[in-house]
């Protein structure tokens, strides 16, 4: 007993280095930024870090929630891509700001329905069903909406767009708030919810929580929906702050690819199970400082890439040595 | 007691040249293995017959040949990434690969000046590189596939992108100029492209690949699963490693014949291929499968998709109705594998069980036969072994007398004579072994169901004599191997005739065979000779003991379900079976020859007039055996039974029973030796000895045979 009890410890030890080791980086990096790179210890660099990366965290709770449940969502970008466009539509069309936004919500709740119903009773493996979805999503609406554009312009004078880019309270943004509200009701959705239990033991042992009796396949809709939804907040912060909807978002897969990043490094394991809302924190602390900082050092977005391409595989040895895991048992759906 | 019969004067057996019926095409077609190919075979001929209804002139010489050289490389990556999804995991660094494989060389042909060859085997190595970088990562690292291919696609997508910008003016306005270069972009060979030589060569290589080689056999065992190939001494890491090396090796090759054939590259070059791949790829193997190489389906699925996408194009449609399209058809593929796999074999186990109808002849001969009417006269036997045997189905004995019968633990075991209480194991087969028979040599010839003829020397020596036949004509499922052998005899000249009693089912579950009541079974021979093994007569009703006549020149077969025994003519083997014996009171099982020239018939079960009745009812069967649990089902009376004496002429001269409470109540084997009865039964932990009081005192079976012959 008092063996295993020091094994657990070890391992929480174990587990909480990855996350000090992250921490430790990233005022590393904060602290050779404020050196190096000119005007970066500002205050307003500080708020532009913020608003930049609000949009980053309010998808990193999506991901966060469906990767804890042991899912994948890679339909995430497209789904936000998706909200943005339909809203725009809407509002551009000048549509009641509050009707639009009722529509758009129930339209990204149906594609996570259609995520979640393939995944939880199709039972197709979620990479498999989310990376189809995502071809069918941005399929749909360049051909269908967009007729083959790649971007969506807002209009600027739109009220809801001033709204959503701007302040709510002098230097207090929307955007800011958003993602302070993303994360509250994400720690609210994890930590205080029944639906929130489920979640952790469906990705500690998914087999076991389904024969226990819990409501899996109803949890599973609860994730994909709260993902989409967290897409949707993401994509309107993001539009009504660059003014456009971007489909190459979606297509070069770089937004993807950070959103995975954030929850890899900051110590969220790709099994399930375990994190929560201050792992979001540390790992888009990360992120946002190096994007930030490579931005001021003018890197061009390849090099970018390149950097977060070594910083995701450096992550993903890390977590694999952290929190191995077996791979004999694994099946189609654990790539 | 001894009487003769005359063989054309007994009625014919009507046995059935092919046996068809839907449902037992639609069961056999449900578990066989090639059903799943037929996804992408029925996607191809769709998509083709769609094209020529839409398009004219799509199918002629020179479009082939066009299509056929801008899709090789697409072919080529599809097999390579068939290769890292056999294995168990996914490339989706495919795409960046691609591109930056084609930029190196483009870059070494263009800005170096490098010979062609030293530019191609820069181009593989370069995509061998990247493969690597991916085998050490998910292979010998054991990271994620996904992740750490998305993180390489990116990673290798932004140094690609920063080196064809710096160098995309040299390239485009470098002058140089080679034949072979040219001839490997735009020659033909034989009228097609030299690209698609190459495909269809790396294609021959992988599918040799999967099929003969170690490599592949161990790629085909990891994607399969990874513990099983561990424990089976397969190094699973290199193995990972080494399938990630030729991936890249292979989208490397395909770079270069893309930056032969089009001798530029673009900021897209490659962008979305790994999704286009992926849908092909789901197509071709019907759904996403690990452990399975299958290369031919996985091109037709791919030339599927190429061409749905190049007439969409062509007619108009845009690359993202396209893309939506794509991510459609993943979806349903995936939505009907997964469901289809889920649930075969509740549809197989429904649609399986294929009852007919079979009339019965009532019961007969047995006048003041039956249990109530006779003396019980098994309850004199002497009981052997009790509780040291697990279901001899056979007993025989040698002419010391010793005993052998088989055990269900697979091994054959000999009680030594006098006493029978020495028990010691002569050889360990393995499956179940059922029917025996000594051979000319003193060696026992064994039916081994599961297996098929064995052949065990005294000393423990075991050769499997055969276990394929013929596959008979007209049948959806493999019928050639041996799948229940059950008993056998062997003739004078040395032939053994055996039966198999049921193609449709296993020793664990041959009872259902009853349900059936088809003719599913067949009777075999084997000559030792020429090692033949031939099938001597198809579709027979459970063909169950098999028995020489006393003349060496007929052959007697019990057919279980049909309550009779079938007689064939050795020298005129093809005119089928007649009838010797029918009506029997119960399923006969094995049938030896006694000491007067008559038969003994060991009885496994007894008819009962309900299960007669049901018999003519094959949908109640049916329903029933869908309905109800296995438990109550209405089932024949497979647990007691008796002995059948019978001379030679096929009349019923005495019956043995035991007390319905008794330790003999089910019995499939006797054999006489030396005036007594040795009893043998499948469910029985023991072997009973009858002393059979008028019975010659000196006779043994092989003596006797042998004797004759």
């Amino acid at each position: 007993m008092a063996e295993r009890k020091s094994m657990a410890e070890a391992g929480r030890r174990k587990r909480n280095l990855l996350e000090i080791i992250v921490v430790a980086v990233t005022v590393a990096l904060i602290v050779i930024f404020s050196v190096v790179v000119d005007g970066f210890a500002t205050f307003g660099n500080f708020r532009v870090i913020l608003s930049n990366s609000a949009s980053l965290v309010i998808l990193s709770c999506g991901m966060a929630v469906v990767i804890i449940s042991r899912g994948l969502d890679l339909s995430l970008v497209a789904v936000m891509i998706a909200g943005a466009t339909t809203f725009t539509i809407f509002i551009n069309a000048d549509m009641p700001v509050a009707l639009a936004l009722l529509l758009t919500v129930g339209a990204m709740v149906m594609i996570g329905l259609a995520n979640a119903w393939l995944i939880a009773y199709v039972e197709i493996p979620a990479m498999l069903a989310t990376l189809a979805s995502a071809m069918l999503v941005v399929g749909l609406f360049r051909f269908a909406i967009l007729q083959g554009e790649f971007l969506l312009l807002l209009s600027k004078t739109n009220p809801a767009v001033i709204a959503l880019s701007g302040d709510l309270l002098p230097g207090v943004s929307v955007s800011a708030v958003v993602m302070v509200a993303a994360l509250l009701v994400t720690w609210f959705l994890l930590r205080g919810s029944a639906a929130g239990r489920t979640i952790y033991a469906m990705g500690d042992n998914f087999q076991a929580a389904r024969l226990t009796g819990l409501p899996v396949r109803t949890t599973t809709i609860t994730v994909y929906v709260f993902a989409a939804l967290a897409a949707l907040c993401a994509g309107l912060v993001m539009s009504a702050a660059s003014g456009a909807v971007d489909f190459r978002t979606v297509t070069n897969g770089t937004l993807l690819f950070e959103v995975i990043l954030v929850v890899v490094l900051g110590g969220i394991p790709l099994r399930g199970g375990r994190g929560g809302v201050l792992n979001i924190i540390i790992g888009v602390a990360l992120i946002a400082v190096l994007r930030n900082g490579m931005t001021l050092m003018n890197f061009t977005a390849q090099m970018q890439d390149v950097l977060k391409g070594l910083v995701l595989i450096v992550a993903i040895v890390a977590d694999n040595y952290f929190n191995p895991r077996d791979t004999e048992t694994d099946t189609v759906g654990d790539l | 007691m001894s009487a003769d019969f005359k063989f054309a004067s007994l009625p014919k057996q009507r046995v059935p040249r092919v046996v068809i019926s839907t449902r037992r095409i639609i069961a056999d077609v449900l578990s066989s293995g090639w059903v799943e190919s037929m996804i992408p075979f029925l996607a191809f001929v769709c998509v083709v017959i769609g094209i020529l209804l839409t398009t004219q002139d799509y199918f002629v010489a020179s479009n082939l040949r066009n299509l056929a050289q801008y899709s090789a490389d697409g072919g080529l990556i599809v097999l390579a990434m068939l290769i890292v999804v056999a294995v168990g995991g996914i490339d989706l660094s495919v795409g960046s690969n691609f591109a930056m494989s084609a930029f190196v060389a483009l870059f070494c042909f263009h800005i170096l000046g490098l010979p062609v060859p030293v530019v191609m085997v820069a181009s593989l190595a370069c995509g061998a590189l990247i493969g690597a970088t991916n085998g050490i990562l998910a292979g010998l690292l054991g990271c994620g596939a996904l992740l750490t291919t998305l993180g390489t696609m990116i990673t290798v997508r932004g140094i690609f992108t920063m080196s064809s910008q710096a160098r995309m003016v040299e390239i485009s306005t470098s002058a140089r100029a080679d034949d072979l270069w040219d001839w490997v972009g735009f020659e033909k060979l034989m009228t097609m492209p030299v690209s698609f030589w190459v495909l269809l060569i790396v294609a021959v290589l992988i599918f040799v690949l999967f099929r003969q080689t170690r490599f592949g056999w161990h790629v085909l065992a990891v994607g399969g699963n990874r513990k099983a190939a561990r424990h089976g001494g397969i190094r699973v890491k290199w193995t990972i490693f080494f399938s990630y090396v030729l991936t890249g090796l292979i989208v490397g090759l395909a770079g270069f014949l893309y930056a032969a054939r089009q001798n530029s590259i673009s900021s897209d070059t490659g962008i979305g291929m790994e999704f286009f791949v992926l849908t092909a790829l789901v197509v071709g193997l019907g759904g996403f499968v690990p452990g399975r190489g299958a290369v031919v389906p996985v091109l037709i699925g791919f030339l599927t998709i190429y061409l749905l996408n190049n007439a969409m194009i062509n007619s108009g449609f845009r690359g993202d109705f396209v893309q939506l399209s794509m991510g459609a058809i993943i979806i349903l593929i995936l939505a009907i594998d997964v469901k289809f796999r889920k649930n075969r074999h509740r549809l197989l186990a429904s649609t399986y069980l294929d009852p007919v109808k079979i009339t019965l002849v009532p019961t007969r001969g047995m006048a003041g036969l039956m249990p109530d009417e006779t003396a019980r006269k098994l309850t004199g036997a002497q009981i052997l072994a009790s509780g040291k045997l697990d279901g001899p189905e056979d007993v025989i004995l040698d002419e010391e007398g010793n005993l052998y019968c088989g055990n269900r633990d697979g091994r054959i075991v000999k009680l030594a004579a006098p006493d029978y209480t020495e028990m010691s194991v002569v050889a360990k087969i393995g499956g179940r072994p059922l029917g025996l028979a000594f051979d000319a040599d003193g060696r026992i010839v064994t039916c081994v169901a599961g297996m098929g003829l064995i052949r065990v020397t005294l000393e423990g020596e075991v050769e499997l004599l055969t276990d394929l036949t013929a596959r008979s004509l007209f049948s959806v499922q493999d019928d050639t191997s041996i799948r229940m052998a059950d008993d056998l005899d062997i003739a004078p000249d040395g032939t053994i005739y055996f039966s198999d009693a049921t193609k449709r089912y296993d020793m664990d579950n041959w009872g259902l065979d009853l349900l059936e009541g088809r003719p599913n079974g067949r009777l075999l021979s084997y000559d030792p000779k020429s090692r033949k093994t031939r099938t001597v007569c198809d579709n027979l009703v459970f063909p169950n003991g098999v028995c020489l006549t006393h003349d060496g020149r007929h052959l007697l077969v019990a057919s279980t379900w049909g309550c009779s025994i079938l007689i064939f003519d050795l020298n005129d083997l093809s005119a089928g079976p007649r009838v010797f014996l029918d009506g029997l009171p119960g399923y006969p099982d094995n049938v030896n020859r006694s000491s007067d020239g008559g038969y003994w018939i060991a009885l496994a079960g007894m008819r009962n007039p309900i299960m007669d009745q049901a018999m003519k009812y094959p949908r109640l069967r049916q329903r029933m055996s869908r309905r109800v649990p296995p438990t109550n089902w209405l089932f024949g009376n497979l647990n007691i039974g008796g002995v059948l004496k019978i001379d030679g002429a096929g009349k019923i001269v005495d019956a043995l029973w035991d007390a319905p409470d008794g330790p003999l109540y089910m019995i499939t084997s006797m054999r006489e030796h030396k005036g007594s009865l040795f009893l043998g039964g499948v469910t029985n932990d023991k072997i009973g000895r009858l002393e059979l009081e008028d019975a010659d005192r000196d006779w043994t079976g092989p003596q006797s045979y042998r004797g004759r012959s």
